[in-house]
């Protein structure tokens, strides 16, 4: 038998008295081996995949950019490569990549399942393994129990995190490889791997949704934080590459395409990241009237606790490190959701709706790091040994109180934001048109019809050719090989489904413009700016 | 051919993953790291030990480090200095000392063979060891005077059967080689000899090696006929299932110097591997007895042939995915290699600069540029001592080829760059 020396006792305990240093005395967590962790984080994981699963495929309404990333599962499904049409470079594709093996085995059980209503119930898996990292996360970054649970309930159960989360976004993934980054990142062991791993899923949750670059700087502050200093240089080292190579993997795709660099009759990584880079911007989001103050307004109607509360708890953590301990440990979270808010605030930025997605977890973090450090203010700030006893009381009472208050305001709201979540059913029209387009077109494999995204499967599904045979509507302008099959414009077309998203669009879009104008609702489903028209193309003109 | 080259870069990539992987076991955790110092001794002394300093045309260092090892601070220890019957003028240098030394703490034995090897010499001493351990240093080597107090204490507290310190190169600043070299040494004595030692199978070093002397004198010493006898000597032990402790502190290392010339550089590379080869169809290792430590028997003997091959095939490889018409897939698995290797240089630069900080050296970039610049030639160099041994073994060309020093390192030590 062979061995090294035995270990020396841990320096890092008599290291850790001076706070400045880094993380003082490390609370042990073992998540998986402590009982009442265990017990709560079930609980709540419970609570959140019923509110969160129940009524997902009603609520909310089917969004044009699920439709896109889960036909392009279904693509990488079928085998035609990453997407059904030419892949462009809008996104890295690892993200409908992990789609399609997340909805893989339910397809095969009942193809026809490939919807996106249907297939919100994977999302369901993303937000669990989130929610879990998420509570994990808070652990590991030495919060109490209790606000690991506060933690992960503001995450999974704000009704802006139920209304997001139950879609099929990209940025949902992005946000479990980000969490499980800080896990490992935040790892009680320190052990090399786990920062090697930890770079590995960084990367790969930018080469799931590429917005998580922005987020990468927090990472490398908390990973800097809870690493050791005699490991430290190799630990964050090996994460920077591991992260960096793994991120190139990107760029040679393209590379080895031949694709990397604009030319003539292809696609390149270069033009689709100029696109992204000068999409037009959406104005200042607290300006009035811009579309981005549109999509905060659409944030805060949902929930107002989490973005606010998050936003400002994130600026007094990021305050207040030299006399917190929570608010060095969440240094990093905290850098995260500043980072992020200041990429919001750009004044001719694009601010998707999606956006605030990646920001839930980490407002969610910091907002419960802050009342951990209120209610440690509230009991144990200036507290003496053999303090008296009315003194205790008051200082008892004074949490409940607050506790009581913040209850009594985010609660009701809560339950109403997540009642209508669950009982509300905005895709009737959806479903409707769907069913009618099937039943009600007598040879749907030739008949060719200009389709939003979210409808696109359904009508692939009831026969309808993917690609040139149901069409998503702004491929008619936008791809040359799409085009190619439509010498006579709007007249090959037979209908035209006029869905919120496809009437928008239009403006920007001659040939769907053309064909709206060209043709008349033969069905309409629902009423007002949310109702879907199908349209048939004028007879006469057409022949 | 996507099979052949998808074949290729998985295996290649498995293997540079694994030796790179090994490669930073003293890293992997804080506690990890601190395992692999020396414990301060504490309590009394326990342990005679007797040291042997084989020395062959070494007059020029042999006196300063003879006079470094008697400023040990340990109370009980002989010197026992090797020379051969053919070379007066080290002997005259170590009688000198003898004669010098209080109360008969250096003497003098004469290696009376006709062709001479290291192995020989040691075993020729062995029988006049007096101390319950015998240690093994080099002529050349620099040795802090707490040494053996500290392997003392090692020994002690284990109860281990070997204990073997470090061996640090220091002379970074010398050439292109000796950077690599240095760094080579760092990475082998800091780190991965701790993983043999916890996987219970070790080739051991050359010196500051320390065994028990009924242990050594039962396993029947040293082995004459190979070329790298202290790795054969620690497979030997460890697969009989001695305890063996490494430590390694910076300031308790042996410092010493690389060859002086890139030619003395490959004869000595090209002894070792040739002497990996000799301990590998020895076929001791394959007592040990877990299925895990035969394989990594197995691998850690042949690495220096592993080694030539990936440096030739890694480039090979990749240039036939890029140049020749494969699926994306398969070029993108000819990456994995070139992935790997450029981990290890990622590494090799936190180690360079590890390696700075633990010797109190200042390592400038443009150590650090001739660190990444002289990688492929220092491959070359690799796989060309490599191809050199399996030659030699082949032809059954055995002897010794002595590299000479020039003491770099004893004038050099405190000059950084």
């Amino acid at each position: 038998m062979t061995s090294t020396l035995t270990a020396a006792p841990v320096p890092a305990a008599a290291r850790s008295a001076d706070p400045r240093r880094g993380p003082a005395a490390r609370p042990d967590v073992r998540f998986r081996s402590s009982r009442p962790d265990l017990l709560l984080c079930g609980a709540l994981l419970t609570a959140i995949l019923v509110v969160q699963g129940w009524n997902i495929g009603q609520f909310p309404t089917l969004s044009d950019d699920e439709g896109t990333y889960l036909a392009q599962a279904w693509a990488v499904q079928q085998g035609h490569g990453l997407a059904h049409y030419t892949y462009w470079y809008d996104h890295p594709p690892l993200g409908w990549i992990q789609l399609a093996g997340l909805t893989w085995i339910p397809s095969l059980i009942a193809p026809d399942a490939m919807t996106v209503a249907t297939m919100r119930t994977a999302m369901l898996l993303v937000s669990a393994v989130s929610a879990v990292l998420l509570y994990v996360l808070a652990r590991r970054l030495w919060l109490p129990r209790w606000a690991a649970g506060l933690a992960m309930a503001l995450f999974g159960l704000s009704p802006l995190s139920v209304v997001l989360q139950r879609e099929i976004f990209l940025d949902n993934l992005a946000v479990m490889w980000i969490l499980l980054a800080f896990c490992l990142a935040a790892s009680p062991r320190r052990h090399l791997w786990h920062h090697f791993g930890a770079g590995i899923a960084a990367a790969t949750a930018v080469l799931t949704k590429e917005t998580m670059l922005v987020v990468l700087p927090a990472l490398l502050v908390t990973m800097w934080r809870f690493s050791h200093r005699d490991t430290r240089k190799f630990a964050v080292t090996g994460a920077v590459a591991a992260c960096a190579l793994i991120g190139f993997s990107y760029p040679l795709f393209a590379l080895l395409k031949g694709e990397l660099l604009p030319g003539e009759g292809h696609v390149s990584l270069w033009e689709g990241i100029t696109y992204q880079m000068s999409r037009p911007g959406s104005g200042f989001v607290l300006g009035e009237g811009t579309g981005s103050n549109g999509v905060l307004r659409s944030w805060l109607y949902y929930d107002r606790v989490l973005p606010v509360g998050g936003l400002a708890c994130a600026a007094l953590l990021l305050l207040t490190p030299r006399w917190s301990v929570t608010a060095r440990a969440l240094a990093g979270p905290a850098l995260a959701v500043a980072v992020l808010a200041v990429v919001a605030l750009r004044p001719s930025g694009y601010l998707p709706a999606m956006y605030v997605i990646q920001a839930l977890p980490f407002l969610a973090l910091v907002l419960a790091g802050g009342a951990a450090s209120a209610g440690h203010a509230v009991l144990n700030r200036l507290r003496r040994p053999g303090e008296a006893r009315p003194l205790v009381l008051a200082r008892r009472s004074a949490a409940v109180v607050l506790a009581l208050a913040a209850a009594g305001y985010v609660l009701p709201r809560w339950y109403e934001g997540d009642r209508t979540a669950m009982t509300a059913d905005a895709n009737a029209p959806y479903r409707a048109a769907a069913a009618w387009l099937s039943t009600e077109v007598p040879e749907p494999a030739r008949t060719r019809v200009l389709v939003d995204d979210a409808l696109w499967l359904d009508l692939v599904h009831a026969g309808y050719r993917p690609g040139l045979g149901a069409i998503w509507f702004y491929k008619a302008d936008l791809d040359p090989a799409v085009a190619k099959t439509m010498p006579r414009g709007w007249r090959d077309l037979h209908y035209v489904v006029a869905s919120p998203t496809v009437r928008r669009d239009a403006r920007d879009l001659p040939t769907v413009r053309a064909a709206l104008e060209n043709s008349a609702p033969v069905a309409v489903f629902g009423a007002g700016e949310d109702r879907i028209e199908i349209r048939e193309i004028g007879g006469a003109e057409r022949t | 051919m996507s099979l052949l080259i998808g074949a290729i870069s998985l295996a290649l990539f498995w293997m540079a993953a694994f030796t790179l992987w090994w490669q930073m076991h003293a890293w992997r955790t804080p506690e990890t790291l601190a395992s692999t110092r020396f414990e301060s001794p504490a309590g009394g002394e326990r342990l005679s030990f007797s040291l042997l300093l084989p020395a062959r045309h070494e007059q020029l260092v042999l006196e300063h480090t003879i006079d470094r090892l008697l400023e040990s601070g340990h109370r009980d220890f002989e010197i026992i200095v090797i020379v051969g019957h053919d070379d007066p003028e080290t002997a005259d240098v170590a009688s000198r000392a003898a004669s010098r030394a209080p109360g008969g703490r250096v003497r003098v034995v004469v290696d009376t063979h006709e062709t001479k090897n290291k192995p020989k010499a040691l075993n020729t001493a062995l029988p006049h060891c007096r101390g319950d351990v015998v240690g093994v240093f080099d002529a050349e080597d620099q040795v802090h005077p707490e040494l053996l107090a500290h392997v003392d204490h090692a020994f002690t507290a284990t109860g281990a059967d070997v204990v073997q310190g470090g061996v640090q190169l220091i002379n970074f600043h010398s050439s292109w080689y000796a950077l690599r070299n240095c760094l080579e040494y760092f990475f082998w004595f800091r780190s991965r000899l701790h993983l043999h030692a916890a996987k219970g199978f070790i080739p051991l070093g050359g010196n500051t090696v320390f065994v028990r002397t009924a242990v050594l004198r039962e396993a029947g010493g040293w082995d004459q006929d190979c070329l790298a006898e202290d790795c054969d000597l620690g497979v030997r032990l460890s697969s009989r299932g001695r305890k063996v402790v490494v430590a390694y502190d910076a300031d308790m290392v042996t410092r010493e110097e690389t060859p002086g010339t890139l030619m003395s550089l490959l004869k000595q590379r090209t002894r070792w591997n040739q002497g990996f080869l000799q301990v590998y169809r020895k076929r001791d290792w394959r007592e040990l007895p877990t299925f895990g430590q035969r394989m990594l028997a197995r691998y850690t003997l042949m690495t220096p042939f592993m080694q030539a091959f990936t440096g030739v095939v890694i480039p090979v490889n990749a240039a036939a995915a890029l140049l020749l018409d494969v699926p994306v897939g398969v070029a993108f698995l000819s990456f994995l290699p070139l992935v790997t290797a450029i981990m290890t240089f990622v590494f090799e630069i936190v180690g360079l600069h590890d390696f700075g900080t633990q010797y109190g050296l200042r390592v400038r970039l443009p150590h650090y540029l001739k660190l990444i610049a002289g990688g492929p030639f220092y491959q070359v160099l690799l796989a060309g001592a490599a191809v050199r041994a399996v030659w030699r073994e082949q032809r059954g060309r055995n002897e010794w080829e002595l590299t000479s020093h020039v003491g770099a390192h004893l004038t050099r030590e405190d000059v950084p760059a």
